[in-house]
């Protein structure tokens, strides 16, 4: 079991308040990814749940247990560190097996766990060699080993592929979500990376500055978003914004053009950001007037980049693109996907978004 | 192009190098050959520079008992009493030189960084000035004249070096070793012996070589404050041949070949780690 509530966590240095008041709630077995820009607090909320540092407010509360003021050891929670931090001195069969060594498990049962754990990680041929002899990807999955052979409650990952090229990150991703499907552990995932976050997690909390920005799944967060800052951050290329006001009809672009209705009737005349993905968009005969800057053909799809007013947009399209810079196209926003947001809150103002 | 000029310096700062190493080493050379030389060579005119029947009476006189007859020191006695001295005095410099470094390293408290400096700075106002008062101090707590206020003494002295040494090598530690190792189930201290040191290992032999070394010769503390001849230290034994017998160079050489042993033994075995350390610790500060 390892069920985890964080309940209004709020964490100081000095006189700054680095974490304002976190609440999440996380079910036995769920992989969630803490994602969000740097700086805005991820690791220290991480290394709260881990121990490292000591909150300032608010409980942490592991299966019904409330665990702020206990050692880092006495948790039962394991870690991989981004900079997988193994101990340089011990071949990979100690590092594996430290943590069963320090709570005296005897000798056999730890070569038996440290084997099977090397075994699910492809790191039985590795077991006597030291970590400088190792390459990134397999120090990664020695870390991941440490972590597994204790069989914890809780796994914490702090971006573990960052140091990873980019062929190696795609591999390791799939090999720590299929190492969790197989081992069913709680898991929370610490990354910046976006694309990270949409393949890898059951939930996805999004955090700014210290708080949480929104909390769901991955498709919820993409068709969803409660806030502009998320809407930016989910997806890639990210959503385009436009200022642009409510009309009778739907809500209409600075130069008067319609964009397509909103999903909750709003107020005509009332200032919005309007939002839309470049896979939502798509070229027609008429609609809102742009100008092509650049054509970016990618292979299975190809990307527009669109100046119309003072904006500049990205869309993007599997159809064959003829036009070149300089053309006139007319776009349109597919049917139910344009988002609105208040323009001062910058909250969603879809029916059910979280108020701010 | 350059290639001759170059050839030129290096050969011009090779030759400087070895004319100020012999001056510096002949004396020292010249003692050592002198230990297996007679009295009566050493007597004759003109000086043989190679021993002529080498021999080493000289050392057996240091290690016999003509002490007893008042002739010569007890040098075992005094090899012992520096042995312990410096050996003792090393090892309480370690242990509390790696537990202040580490607290200097890895835990916040105020003025830290301030007194970490002002360990180094304390270097300097060692040495002469402070004979007379030490010696006041350790009169009236009735620690002259023994071995034990010395190892307090040199332990003293040695400390703030060594402390400042062993957190800086510690502070090239990053701490999510230690934060992984109280992950995976240490405490603190088991963190710190089972992780931290093992890595701080160079930084540990450097601070003992350099304390040993120092500990061993050491002299003008130990001069005035050893009186009895059953506490005194080698380097006062190798002083008191000054007084003693003049022309008797064999056994000055044997005893300063005996005292050079242990030094040139430390570094020998030491250099990798001493330069390593000492690195480690001039990088950062
Ligand atoms: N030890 C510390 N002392 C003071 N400020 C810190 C410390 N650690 C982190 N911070 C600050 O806390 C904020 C959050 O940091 P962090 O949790 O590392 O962000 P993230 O992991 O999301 O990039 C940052 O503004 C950072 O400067
Ligand atoms: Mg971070």
């Amino acid at each position: 079991m390892g069920s985890v509530a964080l309940k209004d966590i709020r964490k100081s240095y000095g006189a700054v308040e680095v974490l304002h008041g976190i609440d999440l709630d996380i079910a036995d077995g769920e992989f969630t990814v803490l994602v969000g820009p740097s700086g805005c607090g991820k690791s220290t909320l991480l290394r709260s749940i881990a121990g490292l540092e000591t909150i300032s407010g608010g409980d942490i509360i592991l299966d019904d247990t409330k665990i702020n003021t206990l050692q880092p050891k006495e948790r039962d929670i394991a870690m991989v560190f981004q900079n997988y931090a193994l101990y340089p001195h011990m071949t990979v069969a100690k590092n594996m097996g430290f943590s069963l060594r320090l709570s005296k498990v005897d000798k056999d049962e730890i070569d038996r766990k440290v084997r099977a754990a090397a075994e699910i990680l492809d790191l039985t041929p590795l077991l006597d060699r030291y970590p400088r002899q190792l390459s990134g990807g397999q120090r990664q999955r020695v870390a991941m080993g440490r972590a597994i052979v204790r069989d914890p409650k809780v796994f914490l990952f702090d971006e573990p592929l960052s140091n990873l090229d980019a062929k190696l990150r795609v591999q390791m991703r799939s090999e720590i979500k299929e190492l969790h499907q197989r081992l069913k552990t709680t898991t929370i995932y610490v990354t910046h990376d976006q694309i990270e976050a949409m393949t890898m997690a059951d939930k996805i909390v999004v955090m700014r500055g210290g708080h949480v920005e929104q909390i769901g799944s991955p498709l919820e967060l993409y068709e969803n978003p409660a806030s502009v800052f998320v809407a930016g951050f989910i997806g890639s290329p990210s959503m385009n914004f436009v200022r642009a006001s409510a009309g009778a009809d739907g809500i209409e672009y600075a130069d008067g053009h319609w964009l397509g209705r909103p999903a909750a009737a709003i107020a005509p005349g009332r200032a919005v950001i309007a939002g839309f993905r470049p896979e939502d968009m798509r070229l027609a005969d008429t609609g809102l007037p742009a100008r092509v800057a650049l054509v970016e053909p990618t292979g299975a799809e190809t990307q527009l980049v669109l100046r119309t007013g003072q904006d500049s947009l990205v869309m993007t399209t599997r159809e064959r693109v003829t036009q070149k810079p300089g053309d006139l196209v007319h776009v349109v926003v597919s049917e139910g996907k344009l988002h609105c947001f208040d323009a001062d809150t910058e909250r969603s103002l879809a029916p059910g978004a979280a108020p701010a | 192009m350059n290639e001759q000029p170059r050839v030129l310096y290096w050969t011009m700062l090779s030759l400087i190098g070895l004319v100020i190493a012999v001056y510096i080493l002949f004396p020292v050379f010249w003692l050592f050959l002198a230990s297996f030389k007679t009295q009566a060579e050493l007597a004759q005119l003109p000086i043989n520079f190679w021993p002529q029947t080498p021999t080493l009476d000289a050392y057996a006189a240091l290690f016999s008992d003509t002490h007893q007859k008042g002739q010569l020191l007890d040098w075992p006695r005094l090899i012992g009493n520096s042995f312990f001295i410096a050996v003792t005095s090393t090892i309480i410099v370690l242990i509390f030189g790696t537990f202040a470094g580490y607290a200097f390293a890895r835990l916040q408290f105020p003025g830290r960084d301030l007194i970490l400096g002002g360990l180094l700075i304390s270097r300097m106002f060692q040495g002469a000035a402070l004979l007379l008062p030490t010696y006041r101090l350790m009169s009236m707590i009735g620690l002259q004249d023994s071995l034990i206020g010395l190892v307090l003494l040199y332990s003293a002295f040695g400390l703030p070096f060594a402390t400042w040494i062993i957190a800086s090598s510690l502070r090239e530690i990053p701490r999510e070793l230690e934060e992984s190792a109280m992950m995976d189930g240490a405490s603190r201290l088991q963190s710190m012996v089972l992780v931290v040191l093992p890595l701080a290992t160079p930084a540990l032999i450097t601070a003992a070589m350099w304390h040993f070394v120092g500990a061993w010769s050491e002299f003008a503390f130990a001069s005035i404050l050893l009186e009895s001849n059953e506490n005194k230290t080698v380097t006062i034994g190798l002083a008191s041949f000054v007084e003693l017998f003049t022309l008797e160079f064999q056994y000055v050489g044997a005893a300063a070949t005996i005292v050079a042993l242990p030094i040139m033994l430390v570094f020998f075995f030491g250099q990798r780690y001493f330069t390593r350390g000492l690195l480690a610790g001039a990088v950062k500060g």
